[in-house]
């Protein structure tokens, strides 16, 4: 009864070749049951997401199950899998474990942390239970990855803090603003970081967007992409009253908002506050338009430093998961035994 | 007399327990709004509330507070007249620190629903106010 995982990932083989082992999500569960009946597996699982493919296996007594899952991986996606030796890790028992309990709680994500990993490994355990490959090991494997990953994400800080502009933007703004839920953005300038922190604010529930550019065509290009109001360039200083947010993304080699025009900006919109984001390089805006009451200005280094910051904290953090992990794989393990023995009777 | 006596204490009380409440709602948003302004965004940053928030919990105390002052104020005149035959005794100090309270507190209240002051400004106020009421508490136990 030994637990196996044999896999690739986003460390070990570019996308080029991730994709060729990947495993569609409509023949996951067909997949496993195959996997099953050809090598003759206990039980089996496959994990397949962007950033990795990866079987985990029991095998009972079969010797070779190892070569014949490579096989069987290099049939079904008509692979040699000679070619690809040194992309593939295996895994086994308590190294296996770990690695399980490592990826469910993000430690192996391109983003340490992230959370979006765990509800991948959720759902294909779900297919693998669904093909009926999973029995009492796996089971327990998987049910202890998720309480694993559910406590390493309570007891450390490795999922705290915002790990990309557009995060750190949005967790900014619910700081100054709190609910977006009736609030304006005003985007001034076409870029992807500024684009993508719209679909972003979009997605955390603002309430308008409002979208300004030099040429109108551009903005009207834009705004049909988020279902927002096009401005006329000459327009939008007009429209600041109503704004709570600004994104500054243009080209102009000068400022596009100085110091006085929020002075006599704030008065008007009767002190409510206003968040400035200055993506744009040169700057759009003017440094002193942070000294102002309630308006808060933040450019594309002072971001880049609050993710980098965070991303520091997490990696801080790695030591206390291997910690956590290491003890959970400990207790999953001598588990694990009692069963070989109680098997062995 | 005693109704008035009995009143006249909550009301205070409770205005008091406004007041502390806007007071600590205004430290939380100066040590906020000065992370924010100075772009440290670490632990505490993560803890405190949002601005919005801080801002709305100082001025809905002290909308609460302020009428339980006055009320505090008004009823403090009848029981004066009650024990001492007149609505203004000069040796009550605590008299003429309600007032000065109930003036600061008035003015907060002004400045902020006529959108002049919000935020950083009105919080300094708040301060401001709570720190006369603990002069007022000294002032009476002198």
């Amino acid at each position: 009864m030994d637990v196996v995982v044999i896999g690739i990932n986003h460390k070990t083989a570019p996308v080029e070749i991730r994709e060729k082992f990947a495993f569609l999500p409509k023949h996951t569960i067909e997949a496993n049951r195959m996997l099953k009946e050809n090598v003759s597996l206990a039980e089996n699982l496959i994990l397949s997401t962007c950033n990795r493919v990866e079987i985990y296996a029991v095998a009972d007594g079969n010797k070779d199950y190892v070569n014949n899952i490579k096989t069987f991986l290099g049939r079904f996606h008509n692979l040699n899998l000679l070619d690809y030796e040194n992309r593939i890790y295996i895994h086994k028992d308590k190294v296996a474990v770990e690695h399980l309990f490592g990826v469910s709680a993000g430690l192996n994500s391109m983003v340490i942390g992230e959370m979006e990993i765990l509800g991948q490994v959720k759902k294909a355990y779900q297919d693998a239970q669904e093909s009926r490959t999973t029995g009492k090991v796996l089971n327990r494997l998987f049910e202890k990855a998720f309480n694993t990953a559910k406590k390493i994400r309570t007891e450390t800080f490795i999922g705290r803090g915002a790990v990309s502009v557009s995060s750190a933007a949005v967790r900014l703004a619910e700081k100054i603003l709190g609910s977006l839920k009736d609030k304006t953005v005003l985007i001034i300038g076409t870029g992807t970081v500024g684009e993508q922190l719209v679909l972003y604010l979009k997605k955390n529930g603002i309430k308008s967007i409002l979208v300004t550019n030099r040429t109108l065509e551009k903005a009207q290009d834009l705004a049909g992409r988020f279902t927002a109001t096009a401005v006329a360039f000459e327009d939008f200083r007009n429209r600041l009253i109503e704004v709570d947010i600004i994104i500054a993304s243009t080209g102009a080699p000068h400022y596009i908002i100085r110091n006085n025009d929020i002075i006599s900006l704030m008065p008007e919109r009767k002190q409510r506050p206003l968040f400035i984001i200055d993506l744009a390089v040169p700057r759009d805006v003017q440094a002193e338009v942070n000294k102002i009451d309630n308006a808060y200005l933040y450019n594309i280094d002072d971001l880049d430093r609050i993710v980098e910051e965070n991303l520091k904290l997490r990696k801080s953090e790695l030591d206390d998961c291997s910690k956590i992990i290491a003890a959970a794989a400990d207790r999953f393990m001598a588990w694990l035994i009692k069963e070989k023995l109680k098997d062995g009777i | 007399m005693l109704p008035y006596f009995k009143l006249h204490i909550i009301s205070i009380y409770l205005s008091y327990i406004a007041f502390f409440v806007a007071s600590a709602a205004a430290v939380l948003y100066l040590i906020q709004n000065s992370l924010l302004k100075n772009k440290r965004t670490g632990t505490i940053f993560n803890r405190l509330p949002n601005l919005e928030f801080l801002d709305k919990l100082n001025y809905r105390s002290i909308s609460v507070g302020f009428p339980m002052l006055t009320f505090s104020i008004l009823s403090g005149f009848i029981w004066s007249e009650n024990i001492h035959g007149v609505y203004w005794w000069s040796y009550n100090s605590r008299q003429a620190y309600s007032l000065v309270l109930w003036l600061i507190y008035a003015a907060i209240l002004h400045v902020r629903l006529s959108a002049r002051l919000r935020g950083r400004k009105v919080a300094l106020l708040t301060l401001f106010a709570f720190f006369v009421i603990i002069i007022s508490l000294f002032g009476a136990c002198l």
